[in-house]
């Protein structure tokens, strides 16, 4: 006898849909799985037939063959017990066959029965309403992941004997209560992010301060320079309180790479992902690829902020594989087996010494000769520093520093970046990008007109040599989301000098002299 | 042997010079372990080739001095467009004697090119190989200064004060002479290259090593006494107060030649050699039109000298101000918006001042002033 139950396994960031087809028929009793199963999917067969013992059905005692289809897609994971189970019990006579069809079941089976939940199950639920199946029956400790999913029947099974019930028209299990301490938050509630550490922690830096907010606003990528202490880390880590909330769009995509990487979901991700990996990371690690399925910080870090502290630590090769991400806002990667698209789209914020010692500028602390300094520079140059919007330098003040106060706080700041945004979503809307960062030179001659002031300062700079011309485009499209930051329409000669001085140099670039 | 023979040199003559500069090469790493301090250096390379061997050479003695018994003249491998010029060429500096003056110098660029540019007053600038913004800043404008005004400025090539010189210098379309620590081939760091090739497109490259002798220890601060030997003015731009740093200073100052320093923060120790020198007695520089009155004898109206605040008198009132605080130490954003400034208008100032010439960003995003 045959039947056939729909599952999904997971392939990096995709689903693919899964069709179990067992048969039974007489013969030596045997159990073959077939169908390019992991080992993971080859051990099922232990679990399977102890779970549907232990569930008090019969395991036939015939030959039974599994077929995972399409036959060339790799299965991995455990998520496909219950499917094999059920397709198990209805190909011997145990289960009726008409509901299988109609449902996904998505889970990892125990010994004795129990159903629990699998990674990846808000991809699973939305693959199951795309396939156009009815429902996904799933442990409960997942339900509420796959509720996210509108228009989609959830069927909580606790163990195989309730998924028998549900697929012979019975009740589910009852969901289980969330866990405590969180509850979904108001759309209020989200505005504001009260959790996590403030911007009004940090004392002084007001230059750097300022520059951070300006890059959330225009979600420019930028760069922190100064000594060991100046609280470059610190201030770093407060970026994700003043980004404005997800969108929903937004908020399903992460909050689906997050499942997808094992993260237990109980809601939709609010905060924006800061990813903060050590100066160690392989490229692998940064990008992924080390593996089929493999993703990177770059991909976990969607929508959200990738912050790489002691940049000039980081292996160079490790740097320049930013590039495409950073371009694109996307990362493809191929290997000899396989190749796969992520979304990567992330703001790129970086902190660095402003020599190996630290201490450049500081007086008379620097020891660090003209050939260290040239290493150092040249590991920060090129390509990356190319993508960066914004350098904010900081130094110590220790004479000052306790008295003086916070430039902002969180609360405040978060509230002009989202005034901000939303005039640039405003202009850019017919662009089809949101944020200032995404113009390119042709949005850029649209919507950045300069005073006569401005053009002559742009002209005096680019005689000079101060700006290239890629370097001329990144202090536009600072100043254009300094304007916005205030408020003005027009981009003024004020924010201009605001820009140029905040712009990524040749002290950074090359060597001094020569 | 520090009587010059007035005649056109004579192949004898100068293949004794010539084997004098294969002699310093071979002796390597023995004159390195000799030769610790300047002074000691400077006995040693007073000697003649005889008693040199018998103090340095050690176990080699009798090797080295049989090659030297057998050494012969060997043209150089390339048809380079450099010259070596001995002490009894008429075309020899004759602002290098004395003892321990070095017997042949090669030249990249040609004698007669050297010549030229020694006719014209020389100013050698040396200073720290770790120097600060302000050094390199100021030792840029010097250079640029001093060659708008057609001196010619003598440096080595090391990091730092000499090479910010030299590159000021070269701005001004001036004509250089770098004298290297090693062979003129082999001896200039892969970095200095560009700046190298810049040298002795217009000007010297001098060494008193072979050309494919890799730089020693003693090198460099044998350097220092052509550098300082063959300027009439030294200039010490920054300098720590150790022997290495000051070296140039003190040989200027025991063969009599002037010697004028920079002064800089009292607390920074990049200063302290400057100060030390101005203590003793070197004439004070403001900037290369100091150096100008100073090397042509027109103290008597030094208080004429345009100051840098009086070329500023022109500057927008709020720029002055801008300009003048950050000369003041508030050169960093921060401390300029602590004096109670808005934030947007001190970045403004900032960045026209930047594109105006008048500041440049120096290490860690400090501003610093710069003498246009």
């Amino acid at each position: 006898m045959l039947a056939r139950a729909h599952t999904f396994t997971i392939e990096g960031l995709q689903t693919r849909h899964v069709s179990v087809e067992v048969e039974v028929r007489p013969g030596l009793p045997a159990f073959a799985i077939v169908g390019l199963a992991d080992t993971a999917v080859r051990e099922a067969r232990e679990r399977v037939q102890a779970a549907i013992r232990n569930s008090g059905y019969e395991f036939p005692a015939r030959r039974i063959t599994a077929n995972l289809a399409p036959g060339d897609v790799p299965k991995a994971g455990p998520g496909l017990d219950l499917a094999l189970a059920c397709a198990v019990l209805a190909a011997s006579g145990q289960l009726p066959a008409e509901r299988l069809a109609e449902h996904a079941l998505f889970g990892e089976l125990g010994l004795d029965g129990t159903v629990r939940p699998s990674r990846g199950t808000l991809a699973v639920a939305q693959a199951t309403r795309r396939a156009g199946l009815r429902g996904l029956a799933l442990a409960g400790g997942s339900a509420h992941e796959a509720k996210l999913v509108d228009g989609l029947e959830v069927a909580v099974v606790e163990r195989l004997s309730s998924a028998v019930r549900v697929l012979s028209g019975g009740p589910a299990d009852p969901l289980p209560d969330p866990p405590l301490g969180e509850s979904s938050a108001t759309a209020s509630d989200r505005r504001s992010a009260s959790a996590g550490p403030d911007l009004s922690d940090v004392r002084g830096q007001h230059h750097a301060v300022k520059a951070l907010v300006i890059a959330a606003a225009g979600g420019h990528n930028g760069l922190l320079s100064g000594p060991p202490g100046t609280g470059k880390t610190m201030l770093a880590q407060r970026i994700a309180s003043i980004l404005p909330p997800l969108s929903q769009p937004e908020a399903i995509e992460v909050t689906r790479i997050h499942s997808l990487m094992g993260g237990g979901v109980r809601e939709l991700a609010r905060s924006r992902p800061f990813r903060a990996p050590h100066h160690s990371i392989t490229t692998a690690g940064l990008i992924g690829g080390a593996q089929r399925g493999w993703i990177g910080e770059v991909v976990l870090a969607h929508n959200g902020v990738l912050f790489l502290d002691e940049l000039s630590e980081f292996a160079r090769p490790t740097l320049e594989a930013l590039r495409q991400p950073l371009e694109d806002g996307r990362v493809a990667i191929a290997r000899a087996r396989h190749s796969a698209v992520y979304p990567a789209r992330f703001m790129l914020l970086a902190a660095t010494n402003p020599c190996p010692c630290g201490y450049a500028g500081e007086g008379d602390r620097c020891r660090c000769s003209e050939t260290d300094m040239a290493r150092h520079r040249r590991r920060l140059s090129g390509p990356l520093l190319d993508r960066i919007d914004l350098l904010a330098n900081m130094q110590r003040d220790r004479a000052r520093e306790p008295t003086t106060a916070a430039f902002t706080s969180s609360r405040q700041a978060r509230e002009q970046v989202l005034r901000a945004r939303e005039r640039q979503a405003a202009r850019l809307r017919a662009d089809g990008v949101s944020v200032n960062a995404q113009m390119d030179v042709r949005m850029l001659q649209r919507h950045v007109r300069l005073e006569e002031k401005g053009n002559q300062m742009m002209r005096r700079a680019s005689e000079q040599g101060l700006l290239s011309a890629r370097g001329e485009h990144r202090v536009l499209r600072v100043a254009r989301t300094i304007a916005d930051l205030d408020g003005s329409e027009r981009v003024r000669a004020r924010d201009l000098g605001a820009a140029l001085a905040l712009r990524p140099d040749a002290s950074l670039a090359g060597s001094r002299t020569a | 042997m520090s009587s010059i023979i007035q005649e056109q040199p004579s192949p004898a003559s100068c293949a004794g010079c010539l084997r004098r500069s294969w002699l310093l090469a071979s002796l390597g790493a023995a004159l390195d372990y000799c030769a610790r301090d300047r002074d000691r250096l400077l006995e040693l390379l007073a000697l003649e080739d005889e008693q040199l061997l018998l103090a340095v050479a050690g176990r080699r003695r009798a090797e080295l001095s049989a090659r030297y018994e057998q050494f012969e003249v060997e043209e150089p491998p390339h048809g380079q467009a450099a010259e070596a010029v001995c002490r009894h060429d008429p075309l020899y500096p004759r602002a290098l004697s004395g003892d321990s003056a070095p017997h042949m110098l090669n030249v990249a660029g040609g004698a007669r090119r050297l010549h030229e540019l020694l006719a014209a007053p020389a100013v050698a600038i040396v200073g720290s190989t770790r120097a600060s913004d302000y050094g390199m800043e100021m030792a840029g404008s010097l250079g640029r200064g001093l060659a708008v005004a057609g001196v010619t400025v003598t440096s080595s090539l090391a990091d730092g004060i000499a090479v910010a010189a030299q590159a000021g210098a070269l701005e001004a379309d001036g004509r250089t002479v770098a004298v290297m620590g090693g062979g003129l081939d082999v001896s200039c760091p892969a970095r200095r290259r560009p700046l190298y090739e810049r040298v002795r497109r217009g000007g010297c490259a001098v060494s008193e090593l072979p050309w494919d002798c890799a730089g020693r220890h003693w090198g460099p601060l044998a350097g220092e006494r052509i550098v300082a030997g063959l300027a009439t003015l030294t200039i010490v731009v920054e300098a720590e107060e150790t022997p290495r740093d000051l070296a140039a200073a003190r040989m200027a100052n025991a063969r009599g030649r002037s010697v004028a320093a920079l002064p800089g923060r009292v607390t920074s120790p990049l200063s302290a050699g400057t100060h030390a020198l101005l203590m003793e007695g070197a004439h004070l520089l403001r900037g290369a039109q100091d150096a100008l009155e100073l090397l042509y004898s027109l103290g008597a109206n030094r208080c004429v000298a345009k100051t840098a605040s009086a070329s500023h008198a022109r500057l927008e009132p709020r720029l002055r101000a801008t300009l003048e605080r950050v000369g003041a130490g508030s050169d960093t954003p921060d401390k300029l918006m602590g004096e109670g400034a808005d934030a947007d208008a001190v970045l403004l100032a900032l960045s026209e001042l930047e594109l105006m010439g008048l500041l440049a960003r120096g290490d860690g995003g400090r501003y610093v002033p710069r003498c246009p």
